[in-house]
C-alpha cells in the first residue's frame, strides 16, 4: 500500500488556529500521512502515535524540532537524546520535578490558587489569560526555581519563544530565535546566587557543587524547566476556564463531585492539546498501517489527532469530565513522557478545585487566538461575569 | 500473569495506583511496589489497565508460560 499524501500545511495559520477539522481529515487518510508542504510524515491515529512514542529505537528524538537550527541547539539535552544516554539526563531533570520531589509543595500551590481565585471572584470580571492562566504558573514556577527581578518579567516571552522556535523555519520561528537566545544566554550565565535560597533552582546548583550532576548542567536544567514548563501550562489553564465556561453542565458535575477534578483535567488535556506537533526522526524503514515510512524521514506526531481518534475514544469530539481518559497523549508517553506532568497536575488540580468550590457560573466573551507554531493556547478570554457559588 | 516494574524508570506519578490500588502501591520514596508477585486471575484486567496508564512506560505485563 502506498503512503497517503495531503497538501495540508501543518503550520499554516488556519490550521494552527483550529487544527481539529484537519486532524480528522488526516486521520481518515491513514495512521501516517505524507505532508510534502510541511516536509513531514504526520502520525495521526492513537495506536500509531502511542507505539511510536514507546519505540525510541525506531523513532529517535534527535529531531524533535522542525528546523535544523533548533535541533542543533537542543543536542545534549534530555529532550533530544535517545537511550541509553537519555536515562541519565532524564534522571537529573526529574530529580527535582517528580511527584516524590514535589510532595511538599501541594499545600503551598493549593493556597496560591485559592488566594488568586478568591481575588478574581471578588473582582467579578477579569481577563482569564493574563489574570489566571499566565499569572498562576508564572508565580509557581518563578518561586519554585527561585527567580527574582527581571528574569521573572521575562519568563512569559522566553517561554513562548522557546516553543515557537521548535516550528519550521517560518516567520514566527525567525522572529523568536533572538528571544529564545536571550533565555539561553541567561541560563548559560546564571549562578546559585541569582536564585532565592531554599528554592529548587538553588538546590540544582547545590547538587552540581556536590558532584551529583555533571559540572555545567545546572543552567541547562533550568533552561528546560523554563522552556517546557511555562507556555504549555498556561495553555492548559486557559483551556480549563474556556471549557468550563462553554460546558456549564460539565462544570456542574465537577462542582457536585470534586473527586472528578483529576478526570476533568485529563479530559481538558485530551480535548484541547497544548502541543500541536512534536518531531521524531525515523531511524530505519518503518511499516505503519501497511505503508512504509523510509529511514531518515522527519515525523510530526499529532498528539491532538490521536486524542480525538474514534478508534480509541467513544464520542471523541464531546467534552465529558466523567470520561477520565488517563491514557490521553497530551503529555506524550514512554521514556520521553512529559517530565513536568507531576507539577502540571498539581497546578491544574489546584486551579480546578479552587474554581469548583468558589464559582457557580463563568460567563465569558469571545476568545481570541493567535497562530503559534507549537503551543496552541488562547490569547485573550474575557470573563464578563463570575457568579459566585 | 506477572507485572514487570522498572523501578529506575518509575517517577512516582501514581496513575497505576489510582487505576488499580489492589495491584499497585507506592513506597515511602514514591516508587511503585507490586502487591502480588503473581497477579491473581481475578485482578488481571485491573493489573493490565494499571500498567497501561503508566505515563513513562515503567510497567510491563508478562504472560507466564503454562508448564506442560
Amino acid at each position: 500500500m502506498s503512503l497517503p499524501t495531503s497538501d495540508i500545511d501543518l503550520f499554516a495559520d488556519d490550521v494552527l488556529l483550529d487544527p481539529y477539522p484537519y486532524y480528522a481529515e488526516l486521520r481518515e487518510l491513514g495512521g501516517v500521512v505524507h505532508l510534502p508542504k510541511s516536509e513531514v510524515y504526520a502520525l495521526t491515529r492513537y495506536d500509531v502515535i502511542r507505539t511510536a512514542l514507546g519505540d525510541p529505537e525506531a523513532f529517535s528524538s534527535r529531531t524533535i524540532g522542525f528546523n535544523p537550527m533548533v535541533n542543533e541547539a537542543l543536542q545534549g539535552t534530555s529532550l533530544a537524546s535517545d537511550p541509553p544516554v537519555h536515562a541519565q539526563l532524564r534522571a537529573t531533570l526529574t530529580a527535582n520535578l517528580s511527584p516524590r520531589a514535589l510532595r511538599g509543595l501541594k499545600t503551598q500551590i493549593d493556597a496560591k490558587a485559592a488566594a488568586l481565585i478568591d481575588d478574581l471572584v471578588r473582582q467579578g470580571s477579569f481577563e482569564a489569560i493574563d489574570a489566571l492562566a499566565r499569572a498562576f504558573p508564572l508565580e509557581v514556577v518563578a518561586d519554585l526555581i527561585g527567580f527574582t527581578g527581571h528574569v521573572r518579567d521575562n519568563m512569559l516571552r522566553w517561554g513562548q519563544a522557546a516553543m515557537q522556535v521548535i516550528g519550521p523555519m517560518n516567520q514566527r520561528t525567525a522572529e523568536n530565535f533572538p528571544i529564545a537566545g536571550e533565555l539561553y544566554g541567561w541560563c548559560s550565565g546564571v549562578t546559585a546566587e541569582d536564585l532565592a535560597p531554599g528554592s529548587v533552582g538553588r538546590g540544582i546548583f547545590d547538587a552540581e557543587a556536590r558532584g551529583d550532576i555533571p559540572a555545567g548542567t545546572a543552567g541547562h536544567i533550568i533552561h528546560q524547566y523554563l522552556g517546557a514548563g511555562v507556555d504549555t501550562t498556561i495553555a492548559a489553564i486557559g483551556n480549563i476556564v474556556a471549557l468550563f465556561a462553554a460546558h456549564p453542565d460539565q462544570f456542574d458535575l465537577v462542582r457536585k463531585d470534586p473527586s472528578l477534578v483529576p478526570a476533568a483535567f485529563s479530559e481538558v488535556l485530551r480535548f484541547w492539546v497544548p502541543i500541536h506537533a512534536w518531531g521524531r526522526l525515523v531511524t530505519r524503514d518503518v511499516e505503519i498501517d501497511g505503508a512504509t515510512v523510509p529511514a531518515g524521514s522527519q515525523v510530526a506526531i499529532l498528539l491532538g489527532a490521536g486524542n480525538r481518534d474514534p478508534r480509541h475514544y467513544e464520542d471523541p469530539d464531546s467534552f465529558l469530565v466523567e470520561r477520565n481518559p488517563v491514557d490521553h497523549l497530551s503529555f506524550g508517553y514512554g521514556p520521553h513522557g512529559c517530565a513536568g506532568q507531576g507539577l502540571a497536575r498539581l497546578e491544574a488540580h489546584a486551579v480546578i478545585e479552587a474554581l469548583v468550590s468558589r464559582v457557580h457560573r463563568l460567563v465569558v466573551g469571545e476568545e481570541v487566538r493567535v497562530p503559534s507554531n507549537i503551543t496552541r493556547s488562547i490569547e485573550r478570554l474575557p470573563v464578563l461575569e463570575v457568579v459566585p457559588a | 500473569m506477572r507485572i514487570a516494574a522498572d523501578r529506575d524508570r518509575c517517577e512516582g506519578h501514581g496513575l497505576c495506583v489510582d487505576t488499580a490500588p489492589e495491584v499497585y502501591d507506592l513506597d515511602d520514596d514514591a516508587v511503585v511496589v507490586l502487591r502480588h508477585e503473581v497477579v491473581p486471575a481475578a485482578l488481571e484486567r485491573r493489573a493490565e489497565a494499571g500498567a497501561r496508564v503508566c505515563p513513562v512506560a515503567a510497567l510491563r505485563v508478562e504472560q507466564m508460560s503454562v508448564e506442560s
